[in-house]
């Protein structure tokens, strides 16, 4: 593909080089040569439109000598896109940063300027702010957004079977029994081909009722806690009796897949990402959304909000000025109240109070009260050596589905295969 | 008459450019990427002689996903040659039959369409072929450990499926008449025609069509991406050499990249395919008897 794309960028360049050339020989019409161009690398191909058509503007006109050029790369491809880029010096000015491990690195490897400083950057929650920091503690990117998980249902559907919003796991599995029983739609819209979702929109949300969020998450990183003490294996049990209510052929249908049986109303409920909001909504269906069930009624309630995204300054940049004063913007509430409105399911992470005009963002937003909140498990720390828990997980969880491994087998496989490498940092 | 000393200094001349463009883009690349695998990048570029390689065979995770690769390729690699090459003659035998004379290039251009298409397309295709919600079979053929290789693998000899039959078409087609009609005259039936005259005689083509498919296959990458992503599920079953040299060198969105150990493997890789591929040429494409026709 690459030796398909050449001509054309050949071309490309020859045209816009035609260009430049037509425009000098145009007269001194414009102040162009005042406007500094800073590039802003990141994965969300999706939201191209929306901070092209929203976001940028605002900034650019506040900042008239600075424009944005927003550079988009797939998320499978975006580490190695990065990696590369900045390898041979052709890196974007800005970059949008991974969370935790991913980013840790990156940092360690000096891809990134820190932060320290900068206008803005003290607007944030301390917890905020870890997912980007270096080993020196120092932020080395602006926190954008977060994303949370939880359960969308089909308010159609649920009322026609007359179905309560289950808050315990045992009315969780009544309702999906009843759903079942039924016989006329699927109880819950999930496939195994894909071990990401298994691992972030099943595991890690239904999880931390059962681990007790930062609990048992800090305790796995100061190595207080294994992944097969009996909070970590019911958790993953729960997981798996979830097998029960999924298609037919669940082993083998997408995370694509599903998404379509439930925007088609052939299925109830479907766990999934606050990232998914829109998609959800995009045939016109009655949506709805609800937490993770507690194991006991009166337990307390935790969510998974995961820090998404973070912006960071390309250590080699060329366009530093401006790259900070855009940083600097990001850090705002003017952005952040543009960029959750425009973008629905991702969740400001600043300070200060954000209102959403997106129903079902606002409604994810609200399970946030009463609370406790916690990232995925697998990210910090865990997932910085070989095997990395986070892929580990994936593929673990996927032979739970597709091979009837049990929670118990999983689980010690898990911490066999962490143990092999992580020294607990406690 | 230019003299020989000449001569040569011009041949030479004329073959610098192709040799420069080889070289710089070809050779280089590849000798750098086999030097890159003797250093270590974590401890500052340190010369690591083949503790990368120590560690690819003996790290337990690590070896553990090599072997799996590997003897994913080899699978992959198997179930292209048992279906190609059977089903390629027949097809090629059949284009080439009097049966079908007048459609011949219909069918030859029909045959050989999914090869000039993008795999992408191809693996989109028969994943909604496939899909147990609205496709033709309930069975996830590509969620089951088992079924899941041999489905790509089919969908991929599906694909290319046009090339060895084009190869053995254009070397019957080669097969002069006189042969043929020679073969008629002396009593022999279209079966025994086939398999005692046209037969022998492309031969030496399966042996290409054999280290083409192995090169292809072993350094395949393509279908499996388009499909399944580069840490290919369920659990690494349809993980290849291709895809773990993928997702080592370049990273996956859960795991840094370690371009030592990418190197390392690719190299492994060029090492398995040139003494194979050398074997080969020495122990058996010698032996195959070609005819002067």
């Amino acid at each position: 593909m690459r030796s398909k794309l050449a001509p054309l960028a050949a071309l490309t360049v020859a045209a816009v080089g035609l260009t430049l050339a037509g425009c000098s020989t145009g007269g001194d019409a414009g102040d162009s040569g005042d406007v500094t161009t800073i590039t802003f690398g990141n994965w969300r191909v999706e939201d191209q439109a929306l901070w092209e058509e929203n976001v940028i503007p605002a900034f650019e006109a506040a900042h008239p000598d600075i424009k944005v050029t927003y550079q988009p790369t797939g998320t499978d491809d975006y580490n190695a896109a990065i990696q590369s880029q900045i390898e041979s010096g052709t890196g974007p000015d800005v970059i949008m940063c991974r969370p935790f491990d991913v980013n840790r690195a990156w940092i360690e490897d000096g891809y990134f300027d820190d932060l320290t400083g900068l206008d803005g950057i003290d607007g944030f929650t301390d917890t905020a702010l870890a997912a980007w920091q270096g080993n020196d503690g120092n932020p080395y990117c602006v926190p954008i957004a977060s994303v949370l998980a939880g359960f969308y249902y089909n308010k159609a559907i649920f009322t026609e079977l007359g179905l309560e919003i289950p808050t315990t796991m045992a009315e969780f599995t009544d309702v999906l029994q009843a759903i079942k029983d039924d016989g006329k739609y699927t109880p819950l819209a999930l496939g195994s081909a894909d071990g990401w979702q298994l691992s972030y929109n099943v595991l890690d949300s239904i999880g931390p009722n059962y681990w007790k969020g930062e609990d048992g998450r800090l305790g796995l990183i100061d190595g207080t806690k294994k992944l097969t003490d009996p909070e970590f294996v019911e958790a993953f049990q729960a997981v798996s009796d979830l097998k029960s209510f999924m298609p037919d052929g669940y082993q083998s249908l997408t995370y694509e897949d599903q998404m379509q049986l439930f925007t088609l109303g052939k299925a109830a409920i479907m766990p999934d990402g606050s990232w998914d909001v829109t998609a959800a909504t995009a045939t016109g269906l009655d949506v709805g959304v609800f937490a993770p069930p507690v194991v006991n009624k009166g337990d307390q309630r935790y969510l998974q909000e995961m820090p998404d995204q973070g912006v960071g300054l390309n250590a080699d940049s060329k366009n530093k000025d401006a790259a900070k004063v855009f940083l600097s913007w990001l850090a705002s509430s003017d952005f952040q109240s543009i960029y959750v409105d425009k973008v629905p399911g991702f969740f400001s992470m600043g300070s200060e109070p954000v209102t959403y005009t997106n129903a079902l963002a606002q409604e994810f937003a609200d399970l946030k009260t009463d609370a406790l909140l916690t990232p995925r498990l697998q990210l910090d720390r865990l997932s910085a050596g070989n095997p990395p828990l986070d892929d580990n997980t994936w593929a673990v969880l996927q032979t739970v589905f597709n091979d009837g491994v049990s929670a118990k087998d999983a689980t010690s496989k898990l911490q066999t295969d962490l143990d092999s490498w992580y020294t607990p940092a406690g | 008459m230019i003299r020989t000393g000449t001569r040569y200094r011009l041949l030479a001349l004329f073959v610098l450019p192709a040799l420069l463009v080889y070289g710089g883009f070809a050779v280089y690349p590849l000798l750098s990427s086999v030097a890159l695998s003797f250093f270590d990048s974590d401890n500052g570029g340190s010369f690591a002689g083949l503790g990368n390689y120590i560690y690819l065979f003996t790290d337990p995770y690590v070896s553990e996903r090599f072997w799996n690769a590997l003897r994913n390729s080899v699978l992959f690699f198997g179930i292209h040659l048992v279906v190609e090459l059977p089903i390629g003659l027949l097809m090629a035998a059949l284009l080439t039959s009097n049966s079908i004379r007048r459609s011949r290039g219909v069918y030859r251009t029909l045959l050989f369409i999914p090869a000039t298409l993008s795999v992408v397309i191809v693996g989109f295709l028969w994943r909604l072929i496939i899909n147990p919600l609205w496709g033709l079979v309930s069975f996830p053929l590509l969620g089951d450990a088992a079924t899941a290789l041999p489905t790509i693998s089919l969908m991929s000899v599906w694909q290319y499926i046009g090339i060895p039959m084009i190869f053995l078409f254009t070397a019957l087609i080669a097969i002069p008449n006189d042969i043929l009609e020679a073969s008629r005259i002396d009593g022999a039936r279209a079966w025994a025609t086939f398999w005692q005259i046209k037969f022998p005689l492309i031969l030496p083509q399966f042996g290409l069509i054999t280290i083409l498919t192995y090169i292809w296959t072993f350094n395949g990458f393509d279908i499996v991406y388009a499909l399944n992503g580069s840490a290919p599920g369920p659990n690494y079953s349809t993980d290849i050499l291709g895809t773990m040299f993928y997702r080592t060198f370049f990273g996956s969105s859960g795991q840094v990249a370690d371009t030592d150990l990418g190197a390392t493997i690719a190299s492994v890789v060029f090492f398995i395919i040139l003494v194979t591929t050398a074997a080969y040429f020495v122990v058996l494409q010698r032996r195959l008897k070609t005819y002067e026709l």
